[in-house]
């Protein structure tokens, strides 16, 4: 039966009407998808042509400098701008790995256990997420300006305030190990693994993907962030953050002596993290989606 | 190598629904017990429990003499062989066989040597270092059971190892399985839904249903003694047939009326009857189908048939037959038995004539189910 469609006119008419739809579609698709991302591009090649801009400092109207340099960057280190950064990096790394733990310990405990509290445990984190945090900003700030944690000492402070909620971000993860088979968890405890080493030596590596974007998202809430760093620093240069730094350069004082180096503070921030987006790519992808299918 | 004994185990569930009740079993050190029933009947919450993988409602489970209730699986020094086989993905063969012993921190020359040996056993030398995914279904239980092998563990716990493989590998498995046995020589506890495992692999077969015991014993005592009607018809396929009757008692002689024929109780069996003087009364009448024969035409003791079906299978047919009555019953006849012309007669509305012996029959009592003269201990509800 086949064979005979093979040559039969009319079936292989058909088919190339079929050939030429799908390529129409798919033209009409990637024209799309070449315009959006030419769309998304473009302020960040402003930005990185800004940057190398050294004939003038405020904001010029046009895109291309008229004498490229370096110098906005070696500007950089005659300003709090590296103070800022480190703040920032100490905090996002030590968020990353604090929450990363918290996070794999609530999803697997979830998962795995069955305990009284854990549906109305569930129900109560999933309630309380609906809330947006700013609504706790003005009662963080009492707390820790009680605990002396803000201003030059908002580091730690902020700190504090990511790693604090970081179990309800559980969601993810719990839907990756809930698709783990249970019996594995079982073969390991009688071939003799304590509960830990399950969780350590069968689980997480078969979790790899989600690790990985557990300790992404984990990094880069902390180096975004800008609302909470800025209330918590309150104009205090030592307690900034990298955004909240940068911005104050965008004030109207400010803004004509700084604009390039603004820029130029840009670029080296987008730097980690594009390059651990590059590196961990593949499993931030694997990892989305891998929790989709049962989350 | 251990004992095993289990003393008025109950699983309650969460919600309340009991799975297990009060199940008393002493298993002997070396000894092979399979636990069989249908699916819920209880079975795997009990091999599970003793695992420590379920928590014991009520009662005591010891291993070795040893009171395990309350100890982690790790420290129960049991192996044990899933249905899903349970490898470790991410693992290669080697390293998922080394994994019990490596959570142990023995020396990586030991490790080596032991499971090497068990591969040479098993036939997976070649698979050492591929990833699980890239096994067969046997090959991976072979992984799994390897796994067990090991350890040295007192009790090896399989629970539904061969489910999830085809027909084939299955029957063949099973032969590995009895072979790695008696290489073994430790104490097996196997639970299966499949009564042809359960005959075939134990010493000793617990027949379960709805968290009850329905009886315990050698393969030949379940299958010659059925305790009830539930394990009669358990045991053996295609199983027993069972026909509403009258156990009549003559002088001297007891007859069974059933399906509008009059059949002779002789034998060793009249004989228990007469000895244990059961009166006449209404029972259900059991007869295996291989038990079952054809008679000659003119024989007016007699069950008159029709068949219905006819299933060839090669070495033995299976007659499904109608009795003028209405019970259907299944007759089993080697097919060397037969001469041409009769095997050319059996087509389906031909008329036939069965019968069978005193000695196969098996007599139960309507209302409890229970065995007439093999009456067996368990609760029936």
């Amino acid at each position: 039966m086949s064979k005979k469609n093979d040559y039969d006119p009319s079936e292989i008419q058909k088919r190339m009407g079929m050939k030429a739809k799908n390529r129409i579609s798919n033209t009409v698709i990637y024209v799309v998808l070449v315009i959006m991302s030419i769309v998304w591009l473009i302020p960040f090649f402003c930005i990185v042509f800004q940057s190398f801009r050294v004939e003038s400092t405020w904001m010029a109207g046009y895109v291309f400098p008229q004498k490229w340099g370096f110098d906005n960057y070696i500007n950089l280190a005659k300003t709090d701008f590296w103070k800022w950064y480190t703040n920032t990096f100490i905090i996002a790394v030590v968020v990353a790995a604090l929450q990363t733990v918290i996070v794999l310990c609530m999803s697997y405990t979830l998962s795995r256990f069955r305990f009284k509290i854990r549906k109305g445990l569930m129900k109560f984190m999933l309630v309380l997420g609906l809330f947006p945090g700013m609504l706790t900003m003005i009662i963080l700030y009492r707390v820790l300006k009680d605990l002396g944690m803000t201003q030059a000492n908002a580091v730690p402070g902020l700190i504090l305030v990511y790693i604090a909620s970081s179990g309800m971000g559980y969601y993810v993860s719990k839907g990756f190990f809930d698709t783990v088979p249970k019996t594995l968890d079982e073969a390991a405890r009688i071939d003799g693994a304590t509960r830990a080493q399950v969780l350590w030596k069968i689980i997480l590596p078969m979790a790899k993907p989600i690790v990985i974007y557990t300790i992404l998202t984990a990094f880069m809430g902390p180096w975004g962030d800008f609302v909470f760093a800025r209330y918590i620093s309150m104009n205090t240069s030592a307690g900034m953050n990298v955004a909240v730094g940068l911005q104050s350069w965008l004030s109207l004082d400010q803004i004509n002596n700084r604009y390039t180096m603004f820029c130029a503070g840009g670029v080296v921030v987008a730097i980690p993290v594009t390059i651990l987006f590059l590196c961990l790519q593949k499993y931030y992808v694997e990892g989305v989606t891998g929790g989709a299918v049962k989350g | 190598m251990a004992t095993v004994k289990l003393t008025n185990v109950v699983k309650i569930y969460d919600n309340n629904v009991t799975a297990v009740h009060d199940f008393n079993l002493d298993i002997a050190d070396k000894e092979f017990v399979v636990f069989v029933g249908p699916s819920g009947c209880g079975k795997s919450t009990t091999l599970r429990m003793i695992a420590g993988l379920e928590e014991i409602s009520g009662g005591t489970v010891e291993i070795d003499g040893e009171v395990v209730n309350d100890l982690q699986p790790k420290d129960r020094h049991i192996a044990m062989v899933f249905q899903n086989y349970a490898l470790y993905p991410h693992m290669t063969v080697y390293d998922n066989m080394a994994f019990p012993l490596r959570i142990k921190k023995m020396p990586e020359d030991e490790i080596y040597e032991r499971v090497t040996h068990a591969a040479e056993i098993l036939g997976i030398t070649d698979y050492l270092m591929r990833k699980p995914r890239a096994l067969s279904g046997g090959q991976r239980q072979r992984v799994a059971i390897g796994r067990a092998m090991v350890r040295d563990s007192k009790v090896f716990l399989m629970d539904e190892p061969l489910s999830n493989l085809d027909a084939k590998l299955r029957n063949q498995m099973r032969a590995e399985i009895i072979l790695l046995r008696q290489r073994l020589d430790t104490t097996f506890i196997y639970v299966t839904h499949d009564q042809t495992e359960a005959m075939t692999l134990g010493d000793r077969i617990v027949i379960m249903k709805d968290g009850y015991i329905m009886q315990v014993g050698s393969p030949e005592e379940v299958f010659d003694r059925p305790g009830n009607l539930f394990v009669a018809e358990f045991i053996g396929a295609p199983k027993m047939n069972t026909i509403k009757a009258k156990l009549v008692r003559g002088d001297g002689e007891y007859h069974v009326a059933a399906c509008g024929a009059v059949l002779k109780v002789g034998g060793e069996k009249g004989q228990m009857l007469r000895d244990r003087n059961v009166p006449t009364q209404d029972i259900i009448l059991g007869v295996r189908p291989e038990h079952m024969v054809l008679a000659a035409e003119d024989d007016a003791n007699a069950i008159d048939c029709t068949l219905e079906v006819n299933e060839m299978m090669g070495s033995e047919y299976h007659l499904h037959v109608n009795t003028a009555d209405g019970n259907k019953l299944i007759v089993r006849i080697p097919t060397i038995t037969l001469s041409p012309a009769q095997r050319e007669s059996l087509v389906p509305g031909a008329r036939l004539n069965v019968t069978c012996e005193g000695k196969v029959m098996h007599f139960f009592d309507t209302e409890s189910e229970v065995n007439i003269l093999y009456p067996c201990q368990a609760p029936i509800k």
